[in-house]
Parts: C-alpha cells; sequence; structure tokens
C-alpha cells in the first residue's frame, strides 16, 4: 500500500494525454476514487489508447478554470 | 556552461506501422498503405532512448505512405499537439470541428484538452511527410482547440521565424514553448536566443546541415542544447532547413 500521507499524485497517459488522478479514481472502471497509483492492478491499461501503466508518467500540472467537473469524494 | 546532447538521424526510433494486420483499425488506408516513423524520444513501442526534452514528449518524424494512409480517429486528452507539414497533403479531421487541409509549409496547433478526437489522412496517393510534435500542457483539461498557420519559406528565407509561441503571427500554446524555422539559402552565421538558462532548444535538421560550435548536423540529425541563452550556429553551403524547439528544461 502506498504512504496515506503522501500527495495525491496525478499521471498522464504517454500514448494518449489520459489523465489518473489518484484523487478521483475511475470509478467507472472499478477504481474507487483514492485509490493510489500502486494500488492500480499492475495489468491495468488506458482505458482509451491501451497503454500499459508503465508508460504513464507522473505529471505536476494544476487543473484549467472549471475543471475537473467530477469532484473528488470528501 | 551549455550541456548538450546530439541524436543522429539513424539513432532514432524506427516503426514501420502497416494498415493491416493488429493495426487495421488505427491506421488508415489500403492493406498495403504504411506509415514510417522516427521518434527523438521514447514513443510507443520505442522506449529504449531519451523521455522528451523539457516539456516535449514526441518529436515524430513521420510519413504516410500509399492512397488514404495516416491514422483513423482516435482519441486525446490534454497533450498539445502539433504538425508541420512537409510534403503533400495532410487531411485533418477534429472533434472541435474542423476539416482541414494541410500542404507543405502548413502546420498546425491541436490542443485536445478535457479530450478531443483526430484523425490524420492522406486521401490521395503521394507520399505525405509531417514533423509531429506533443507537448505537456500548462493545465490540464484546457478546452479543445485547433489553429493553423503557414510558413512561406521564400518570404522568410535566411531568418529564424517563430512558428509557435508569443511572436506576431506565431501560434499560442499552453505552455512555455516555441517553435522556430529557419530556411537558409546561403552559408550564414545565426544566434538562436533562449528565453533564459532555463529554457532548452532542441535543434532538428529537416535538411542540409548546421554547425553548433563543436556539433556538426547533417540531415535529420538533432541536438538538445541547454544552459545557455544563446547558441551560435552557422547554416552549410546549399539549402538547410532547421527547426528550432524551445522549452523550459
Amino acid at each position: 500500500m502506498a504512504d496515506a500521507d503522501q500527495a495525491l499524485k496525478r499521471l498522464l497517459c504517454l500514448g494518449c494525454g489520459f489523465l489518473y488522478d489518484e484523487a478521483l479514481g475511475l470509478p467507472e472502471h472499478g477504481l474507487a476514487p483514492g485509490t493510489r497509483w500502486d494500488d492500480v492492478p499492475a495489468d491495468w491499461v488506458c482505458p482509451d489508447c491501451g497503454a500499459p501503466k508503465h508508460l504513464f508518467e507522473m505529471v505536476v500540472i494544476g487543473y484549467a478554470a472549471g475543471q475537473p467537473q467530477i469532484q473528488p469524494a470528501a | 556552461m551549455a550541456n548538450s546532447f546530439i541524436l543522429r538521424a539513424g539513432e532514432r526510433g524506427h516503426n514501420l506501422i502497416p494498415s493491416s494486420g493488429l493495426n487495421a483499425s488505427y491506421v488508415a488506408g489500403h492493406p498495403e498503405g504504411f506509415i514510417t516513423r522516427e521518434s527523438s524520444f521514447n514513443f510507443h513501442e520505442y522506449q529504449t532512448g531519451r523521455a522528451g526534452f523539457g516539456r516535449m514528449r514526441v518529436f515524430g518524424d513521420e510519413v504516410f505512405f500509399g492512397a488514404g494512409c495516416g491514422y483513423n480517429m482516435h482519441p486525446h486528452h490534454n497533450f498539445v499537439i502539433c504538425a508541420f507539414v512537409l510534403q503533400g497533403e495532410l487531411t485533418h479531421v477534429n472533434t472541435v470541428g474542423n476539416i482541414d487541409q494541410l500542404h507543405a509549409g502548413d502546420y498546425y496547433v491541436f490542443s485536445a484538452g478535457s479530450g478531443g478526437k483526430h484523425a490524420e489522412l492522406s486521401i490521395n496517393g503521394d507520399e505525405m511527410h509531417a514533423i509531429y510534435i506533443w507537448l505537456l500542457p500548462d493545465q490540464l483539461l484546457l478546452p479543445p482547440s485547433y489553429k493553423r498557420a503557414h510558413f512561406d519559406a521564400i518570404a522568410r528565407r535566411n531568418k529564424i521565424q517563430e512558428l509557435i509561441g508569443a511572436a506576431d503571427g506565431a501560434l499560442p500554446v499552453p505552455q512555455d514553448f516555441r517553435v522556430s524555422r529557419l530556411v537558409s539559402d546561403m552559408p550564414q552565421k545565426h544566434v538562436y536566443h533562449p528565453r533564459s538558462t532555463a529554457h532548452g532548444v532542441y535543434i532538428f535538421v529537416l535538411d542540409g546541415e548546421l554547425t553548433c560550435g563543436e556539433i556538426a548536423l547533417g540531415r535529420r540529425d538533432s541536438a538538445g542544447i541547454w544552459g545557455t541563452d544563446a547558441i551560435a550556429c552557422e547554416t552549410g553551403a546549399h539549402t538547410s532547413d532547421i527547426l528550432f524547439v524551445e522549452t523550459i528544461v
């Protein structure tokens, strides 16, 4: 398990730009909000382009105004 | 003190992607059509090179072979995708609402932002040559956008012309990032000035020759230089066509 004190991370798919935000998870893909990247299954792939997990890069980039439209669970 | 790396043309990642088999739905065109992609940085199957340079993640030197060849409609987020058409005709279709046809000298900026799809097609049977650059945006999930412009190599010859950035007539991108082009028809000295020593410049020789101090580059060779606010270079005896990609590093 990841360290609970660590800041929540954002990762970008280098195949297409799909964003995985730990705070938001991907509930529609079975990943609850707050799911750490380390806890995302190793065989999980980008839902948009199929790139494997190791082709995601952690990014420290803020959201544009009005984003994300889905708010993280309290 | 400047830092640098050199990437020779033949050292780049090479992919030949046929429009048949596993790629049949991704790559457009007749079964005999194919795409060649020379990647300066790690991309898809090519993962043994550099990860990127500054905010740039993809620098692809691509050729579409065969009528209708290219990439079918496929999704993106976040990445700012720039294409510079060198030869042939590129038909670009996107979900921002554009159907565009680009020819030599034309270029576009497609910012995928909160989500967009695009198709890249060479509809006639002529080879289509283009450079594709992807960069990270400075904000996530921006409104998607598309803009295009034209570089006039005749009117702008022997000058470093900013194509992408904040200069007059350049296409803006949501990042500290610039792309300039120099088409030179004679040996000439130029100095490229990055905005600061915290900016790096990826210099790619589309054609001809360029010498930057000790670094001598031929066709499709490239170099990354950072940690200096002035890069002196000299073009070769014949036509030289150079891209300067400047990014915060």
